[in-house]
């Protein structure tokens, strides 16, 4: 079996190399479509050049018509043809090819805009190219939305300079305000420190003077007061002395009661102890006591000192006068200057990112179309390369020889599809190079990461082929049944257009095609730029639905060569 | 004792939906013989071979190629001529005959050497290069022959192999078959031409309606047929049925026309010169006569009733 494979597998690359039909359909073909394709259907993503002529008529000839006209003029896809007539234009769009739509700048829209209006573009649209008309509209809309945030910009800008020059001027004048302000204060403490010094002289010598006065007013009156007290006390010590006498008396007498206490008591005899005591005489002044009473008073010493008042207990306030009336045009300008430059309000738009990291947000038209058409001519050249040629080898009688020589026709097909899978792979791989040298397509992160979609979309397409085979009932009905699965599945996948555009139906149905997965695979991996991992969902739906084909495709071919 | 057969039919049948292709045929080939399958278009020739071949499963009977049942190694010892032109058009002499070669199992030594020797066998060593589809005719068929016997097979199935070819590629194809069977393989032509069954093959077997009706040497099918040899004569002159009818040797008078021809049927061809002896003595000035002697298309229409070539186009 295996040999059977590998022979099978040789001779048809050798009919493969014989076939320049085959090898045209596989490789220059596609590139033909896939250019004319990409070119065409490409200018909806902007990416052609020159592909619609639009007429414009400027009636405004001022900044805003020419910011349009120049920005319309750098679009790659827009060929701009001045005009001066409406109706020159709208007949234009009705009846020339490649004129969906014409523009008419209508007089006065520069300054309308500049006063803050809402000017407005006329358009003359074609209906019937409504696509046309879309991707164009959606142009403009971007244009016009340049064009304001342009003039917004401008305004704004201009606004920031006239701030800034104010903001300047009040600079400088705030400067000169304040070094009046200075000379005005310097002279203003000059004067305070000459009056200042002048008041305390004034103050010490009123203070000396005083003091002076004050001394001889308390010496005079501390003399005569300490006279008084003299004279007092001396008349005091005389009824002290007198006291003194009295009562060295008593003490004598007291010495001779206590005798004749003695003399009565013995007198007395055993009644001696019935007298009573006698009260007992109080303890006389001692006599030291006494003499102290009696010295002279010595007069206290007033201190007839006047307290010094400190020389800098006087502080002498006055007023400062600082602000000299100018204290609030200075605030004003301060406060003036600290304002921010006014801000026009800002226009909303948008700014598209790309939904993935590193992926690109502008999509190159042919990173859709050479996978897209790549697959379909990838089909179609599987209908030739597996169920055409099955079909010949039918006619030709080659298959049943080689059967008679004990080759399994299962190890003949999946030969045959082997030598087709390879073909195949080196078609897309051919293809993508051709694309990406020609028209510069993205390879994503690892261009090598794009053979995993790419073999299994050949093993599926090439399993599909011999499934096609297998239910034709003859030669020449292979190619409406295969071209038409073909194509339908290349639709519906979404090789032509995104998938978004069908219904949801068609959408569903698309699920079980292997088309659908392939591109998303290559979706992913070329345009969103994602990592090769993102691709074994898809690569496992296809090999599974190539596996399917291939199953029902050599049990229906076994089944039907008797 | 005879050689065991290396390619066996056993009470083989095959329908194609109600219609019976093939009934009940047992045949058998053995080495160094040619046996011719014969029969008008339709008969059944095919089928049968495609059974041989094992292209087709029987619906009753069994096939044994060389004793065995065809298992796929097996199957390495039958060689295919088809009828049509099984080769790969755009590929050349040389890479058609290799494809099959490798095919067969042989190493590509083996290859290589067979491929150089079958070229040189079938004349289109010089052509070995050039594309199958630029070839004449006679060439495309000795391309064909050289495909089913490079590896040497020791049963070998021709189907119509010189149909549409010029006379010089015909003797080349059949003196290639007979030189391949004197080297002991067994084979089994199946044709129309009589002619080319007489000159080459050793054993005839006849088939009609998908059955085999007649089986033997051509010496034997022949007499199967119960034909007599004929003598077709141009003469001027008259002469009466009767006067015909008694010449020595002359069995009876087949056809006879007014414009001086007549058609005779002899009790053997050896008796030639007698009725022509007597023609002449019965004054009858032949201006021009043909020999026929009793063939394969006499015996079929002997035993069948119709011709077999009527839907030879």
């Amino acid at each position: 079996m295996l040999r059977a494979i590998w022979l099978t597998v040789q001779n048809e690359a050798r009919l493969l190399i014989k076939d320049p039909i085959v090898l045209f359909m596989l490789l220059f073909a596609p590139l033909v479509i896939i250019t004319v394709a990409g070119y065409s259907l490409g200018s909806l993503y902007g990416s052609v050049t020159n592909s619609f002529r639009v007429p414009v008529v400027d009636l405004d000839h001022g900044a805003v018509s020419n910011g349009i006209i120049a920005a319309l003029k750098s679009e790659r896809s827009v060929a701009v043809e001045l005009l001066d007539n409406p109706e020159e234009a709208r007949r234009l769009v009705t009846q020339r090819a490649r004129t969906p739509i014409a523009i008419v700048i209508p007089a006065g829209t520069s300054a309308a805009l500049a006063a803050g209006q809402k000017p407005h573009l006329i358009l003359f649209v074609d209906p019937v190219r409504q696509i046309e008309v879309d991707a164009l509209e959606l142009r403009i809309s971007e244009l016009c939305r340049v064009v304001n945030e342009q003039a917004r910009l401008a305004a704004q800008k201009q606004l920031e300079a006239s701030s800034h020059e104010l903001h300047d001027k009040l600079s400088r004048l705030t400067a000169e305000v304040e070094q009046e302000q200075t000379k005005v204060r310097t002279r203003v403490a000059r004067s305070q420190a000459a009056i200042e010094s002048s008041v305390r002289k004034q103050i010490a010598e009123a203070q000396q003077q005083a003091t002076t006065e004050a001394e001889a007013t308390i010496k005079e009156r501390e003399g005569q007061a300490w006279r008084d007290v003299e004279q007092q006390l001396s008349q005091k010590q005389a009824i002290l002395m007198d006291i003194q006498r009295y009562l060295i008396e008593l003490q004598s007498s007291q010495h001779a009661f206590e005798q004749w206490l003695q003399q009565l008591k013995a007198l007395a005899g055993s009644h001696a102890s019935d007298i009573p005591p006698p009260p007992a005489f109080p303890k006389p002044v001692s006599e030291v006591e006494l003499a102290e009473l009696t010295k002279p008073v010595t007069p206290p010493k007033v201190d007839s000192t006047l307290p010094q008042a400190p020389t800098n207990a006087f502080s002498i306030k006055i007023a400062k006068k600082t602000s000299l009336g100018d204290s609030k045009l200075s605030a004003e300008l301060e406060q003036f200057q600290s304002l921010n430059t006014p801000t026009l309000p800002g226009t909303l738009g948008f700014v598209a990112q790309p939904a993935g990291a590193g992926e690109a947000v502008a999509v190159n038209a042919f990173d859709l179309y050479v996978p897209g058409f790549g697959i379909t001519f990838l089909l179609i050249g599987m209908m030739l390369g597996v169920a055409l040629t099955l079909f010949d080898e039918r006619d030709w009688g080659t298959l049943k020889r080689l059967q008679v020589s004990g080759a399994p026709l299962p190890g003949l097909l999946i030969g045959k599809l082997i030598a087709r899978i390879i073909v195949g792979i080196a078609q897309m791989v051919l293809l993508f190079a051709a694309g990406w040298a020609l028209f510069g397509i993205a390879l994503g992160r690892n261009p090598f990461a794009l053979l995993i979609p790419i073999t299994a979309i050949s093993f599926a397409a090439a399993a599909l082929g011999l499934l096609i085979a297998s239910i034709s009932r003859a030669h020449d009905s292979v190619m409406p049944l295969g071209v038409t699965i073909s194509m339908a599945m290349a639709a519906i996948g979404g090789c032509w257009w995104p998938l978004d555009f069908e219904p949801g139906w068609m959408r569903d149905l698309a699920q079980w095609m292997p088309t659908t997965w392939t591109m998303q695979s290559f979706n992913d991996l070329m345009v969103r730029n994602q990592p090769w991992s993102v691709s074994w969902r898809p690569l496992a739906i296809t090999m599974g639905l190539g596996t399917i084909f291939l199953v029902v495709g050599i049990i229906r071919f076994v089944t039907l060569k008797d | 004792m005879a050689a065991p057969p290396i390619l066996e039919a056993i009470e083989i049948s095959k329908y194609y939906g109600q219609r019976l292709a093939v009934d009940n045929v047992t045949l058998a080939v053995r080495r160094g013989e040619i046996a011719a399958l014969l029969g008008p278009n339709g008969a059944g020739k095919t089928t049968t071979l495609s059974i041989l071949a094992t292209l087709l499963r029987p619906d009753r009977g069994r096939i044994l190629i060389d004793g065995k049942s065809p298992k796929d190694a097996v199957r390495r010892t039958i060689g295919l001529i088809p009828q049509s032109l099984a080769l790969y058009p755009t590929l050349s002499v040389a890479q058609n005959v290799w494809h099959f070669a490798r095919m067969q199992g042989l190493s590509r030594k083996q290859a290589r050497e067979s491929c150089s020797r079958v070229l040189e066998e079938v004349g289109l060593g010089a052509r070995a290069h050039d594309a199958m589809h630029a070839l004449s005719g006679g060439m495309k068929r000795l391309l064909n022959l050289a495909c089913g016997i490079v590896h040497q097979p020791p049963a070998l199935m021709l189907d119509e192999p010189t149909v549409g070819v010029d006379l010089q590629s015909r003797e080349r194809i059949l003196s290639s078959i007979r030189r391949y069977a004197e080297n002991g393989a067994a084979v089994i032509y199946s044709t129309h031409y009589m002619e080319e069954a007489e000159r080459i093959c050793d054993r005839v077997l006849l088939i009609d309606r998908g059955k085999l009706i007649a089986e033997g040497s051509l010496e034997q099918v022949v007499a199967l047929g119960g034909g007599k040899p004929r003598v077709e004569i141009t003469y001027r002159g008259r002469l009466p049925n009767e006067r015909f009818a008694r010449l020595t040797g002359v069995h009876e008078i087949a056809a006879m026309s007014s414009e001086g021809k007549a058609t005779l049927e002899m009790n053997s061809l050896a008796q030639f010169g007698d009725v022509l002896d007597g023609l002449r003595g019965l004054g009858l000035n032949v201006i021009d006569f043909m020999l026929h002697s009793p063939n394969l298309s006499d015996a079929f229409i002997a035993l069948t009733g119709r011709e077999l070539r009527d839907q030879v186009q």
